[in-house]
């Protein structure tokens, strides 16, 4: 009976915790289809007396009047994104590999280099970024903000990669390259496909990072040309109304991605954390 | 269908010298086996004939074609890893074909081979399987049949069997034996288990700390070991090495073992040993004979008597312990009786079964 009454009260406690997690998010996803008085209504209404897709009409301009551009500010979120997530888990991939397979001098410093730049504030490098961009003349292009996000993403993308390959015996590719393999054959088809998932998941965090950025890319995007969701976001901030509703849509719009993403991710972790089979 | 051959090839890590100076001529069809304790050197001497360590000195040659500066995918030798590194995303057959895939050979033809390769190690029911889905015996095979379809120069066999069971090591280790009689190719292959190593090899090189102390037919280095490491190396229980002093006594050499134990010198040792005033004799387990089953020889044979310590029967025989000047000694009484601890047994041993060894530099006399 107590058993019973320990377990029926654990399970309340975890219900709570979860609401209370995820309390911001359905407040967003309900505040979004409904309109502006109602959010601001006391005291707080949970559920919405009218449903609206009005906020989404107008942000991607299906009747014709564009409030904020979000369908560009989504290509821009999209482009910039992967395009930097390419980059970054490419050099990422061949710099982990390196730090996994190859002795070279300095290596360990090196790596702990990488690492501190992790450690660097973003938010400090803003102003710094600015003035360089801006004399460089790449301030408000998405090539700035692409260039700014391989850099951020590829200590990060090394050290998830390093940890991958190191957990592929060494013997797997010197078996390959006795069986006719160059050390690029033996990478291409053993290596990499054994360390597949795991450069996946590690793809996924370094996209979800660009995607959700907000500090840097609020300095050095300034125009609807390279403006990121985030940062379209704070279009509906006027300068004495806040439109709450439309802020919520294209809240949603950046998580729906994120949050498809991190399932996957999530998926491809536990494969990728628990290589199958490897140690033979 | 070549031969291998090692000119003062040499490696260092740093200051550690992993191997020295070897040197070896390896003629095509031949199983050697490199044997010594862990650390020694083997597997740093196997991955640099196929070319997976770069080589501090030295020359390598394969098929009489210098290949130092060739890549491991050149050199036309398979290897077999301990841990088998078989490629766990593709099945049987695709490891199998694999290096044929890679050399771009006809799909006809990979096929065929991979079934040969099937056949001759008993592989058919699990071509479609993934490595993961078998157990460390076929594991063993698939790794083995992946080296034979590439039909190389030689085989590089680095501790294959040491992850197995002793059962299964000593029925793959047949196999082995018998793979190399049919496939007829030069086989090169480590191991720091001496039974493997007697057991397999046409020759065995022993080695210790990088340098080679011994090469020589199985047979050879049982029973002329150049050294007491070679000694106690080779052969199962180790030969027991006991220190002793050389007297002389109304013109004839005594070795006394210890106070009450003496037994004359024998003839042809007498030129070596008059001038020295300690030697090391080794005598091997199976040659301390209790005297009520001691085959009776027309050698110089000597005869003592000891106080059983322990007696570990082991059916087909049994090993007693005494102790000989200090040491614990181990002898084998074969078509064994019961043995009761503390019981006095005489023992016997032809003196031509005693090996000597210099007492500082440790060679054989
Ligand atoms: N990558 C390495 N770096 C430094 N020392 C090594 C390396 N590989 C092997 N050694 C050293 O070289 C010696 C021989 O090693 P190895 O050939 O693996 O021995 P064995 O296979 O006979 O057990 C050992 O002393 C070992 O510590
Ligand atoms: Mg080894």
């Amino acid at each position: 009976m107590m058993k019973h009454i320990k377990k029926i009260s654990f399970w309340f406690l975890v219900l709570f915790l979860l609401i209370l997690i995820c309390m911001p998010g359905i407040w967003i996803f309900v505040s979004a289809f409904r309109p502006n008085p109602e959010i601001l209504a006391k005291p707080a209404n949970w559920i919405p007396d009218r449903w609206t897709i009005h906020q989404f009409t107008q942000m991607f301009s299906i009747n014709g009047y564009v409030s904020v551009p979000a369908f560009k500010y989504l290509m821009n979120s999209v482009i910039i994104s992967s395009v930097s997530t390419v980059i970054a888990i490419t050099i990422g991939m061949m710099g982990g590999y390196a730090f996994a397979r190859f002795n070279f001098k300095g290596k360990n410093k090196i790596f702990l280099g990488l690492m501190l730049a992790r450690a660097v504030p973003g938010i400090s490098l803003s102003l710094p970024l600015f003035i360089l961009f801006a004399k460089i003349g790449i301030i408000n292009t998405s090539f700035g903000v692409i260039l700014v996000y391989v850099a951020m993403n590829v200590p990060f993308t090394i050290w998830l990669t390093d940890g991958f390959f190191r957990q592929i015996p060494k013997e797997m590719s010197e078996v390959a390259r006795t069986d006719g393999c160059t050390r690029f054959q033996a990478f291409w088809n053993v290596e990499l496909p054994l360390a597949g998932p795991g450069i996946g998941a590690a793809a996924i965090f370094a996209f979800l990072l660009s995607w959700n950025e907000y500090a840097l890319a609020s300095i050095i995007t300034r125009t609807v040309h390279s403006k990121t969701l985030p940062i379209g976001m704070m279009d509906y901030l006027d300068e004495f109304t806040i439109n709450w509703a439309g802020m919520c849509a294209i809240a949603v719009v950046m998580i729906i991605p994120a949050l498809i993403l991190t399932f996957i991710v999530q998926k491809h972790l536990v494969s990728g954390l628990t290589f199958g089979g490897v140690k033979g | 269908m070549a031969n291998v051959e090692l000119k003062n090839l040499t490696k260092k890590y740093g200051d550690v010298v992993a191997v020295q100076n070897m040197n070896l001529k390896i003629p095509h069809n031949e199983f050697l086996v490199l044997v010594g304790p862990s650390g020694c050197g083997k597997s740093t001497t196997l991955r640099m004939i196929a070319g997976l360590e770069e080589i501090t000195g030295g020359e390598i040659f394969i098929g009489n074609q210098l290949v130092n500066e060739k890549d491991p995918k050149d050199r036309n030798v398979s290897m077999v890893f301990q841990n088998y590194a078989l490629y766990p995303h593709m099945t049987v057959e695709e490891n199998l074909g694999f290096s044929l895939k890679i050399a771009k050979v006809e799909k006809k033809e990979i096929e065929q081979r991979v079934k040969e390769a099937v056949q001759i190690l008993g592989l058919e029911e699990l071509q479609k399987r993934k490595p993961s889905q078998l157990s460390g015996g076929q594991r063993q095979r698939v790794a083995m049949g992946r080296a034979i379809v590439r039909r190389p120069d030689a085989f590089l066999f680095d501790e294959p069997l040491s992850n197995l069971d002793a059962k299964l090591r000593t029925q793959m280790r047949t196999e082995i034996k018998k793979l190399h009689q049919n496939l007829k190719t030069t086989v090169i292959y480590v191991t720091h288990d001496q039974v493997e190593a007697m057991t397999l090899a046409d020759r065995i090189i022993i080695m210790k700390d990088g340098y080679i102390e011994q090469i020589g037919s199985p047979i050879e280095v049982f029973n002329k070991p150049v050294n007491v490491f070679v000694a106690t190396f080779i052969g199962s229980p180790p030969m027991n090495i006991i220190e002793c002093d050389i007297i002389k006594k109304d013109n004839n050499l005594f070795i006394q073992v210890d106070k009450n134990t003496t037994f004359l010198c024998p003839k042809e040792k007498i030129n070596s040993l008059e001038n020295l005033k300690k030697v090391l004799i080794g005598i091997r387990a199976e040659d301390i004979v209790p005297l009520d089953n001691a085959i009776t020889s027309n050698n110089a044979n000597w005869t003592f008597e000891k106080i059983i310590d322990l007696a570990e029967p082991l059916g087909t025989e049994t090993q007693l312990f005494f102790k000989l000047s200090n040491k614990e000694i181990i002898s084998r009484m074969y078509n064994p009786r019961p043995v009761n601890i503390g019981e006095n047994i005489i023992f016997q041993i032809a003196i031509n079964k005693v090996h000597f060894f210099n007492y500082e530099t440790e060679k054989t006399i």
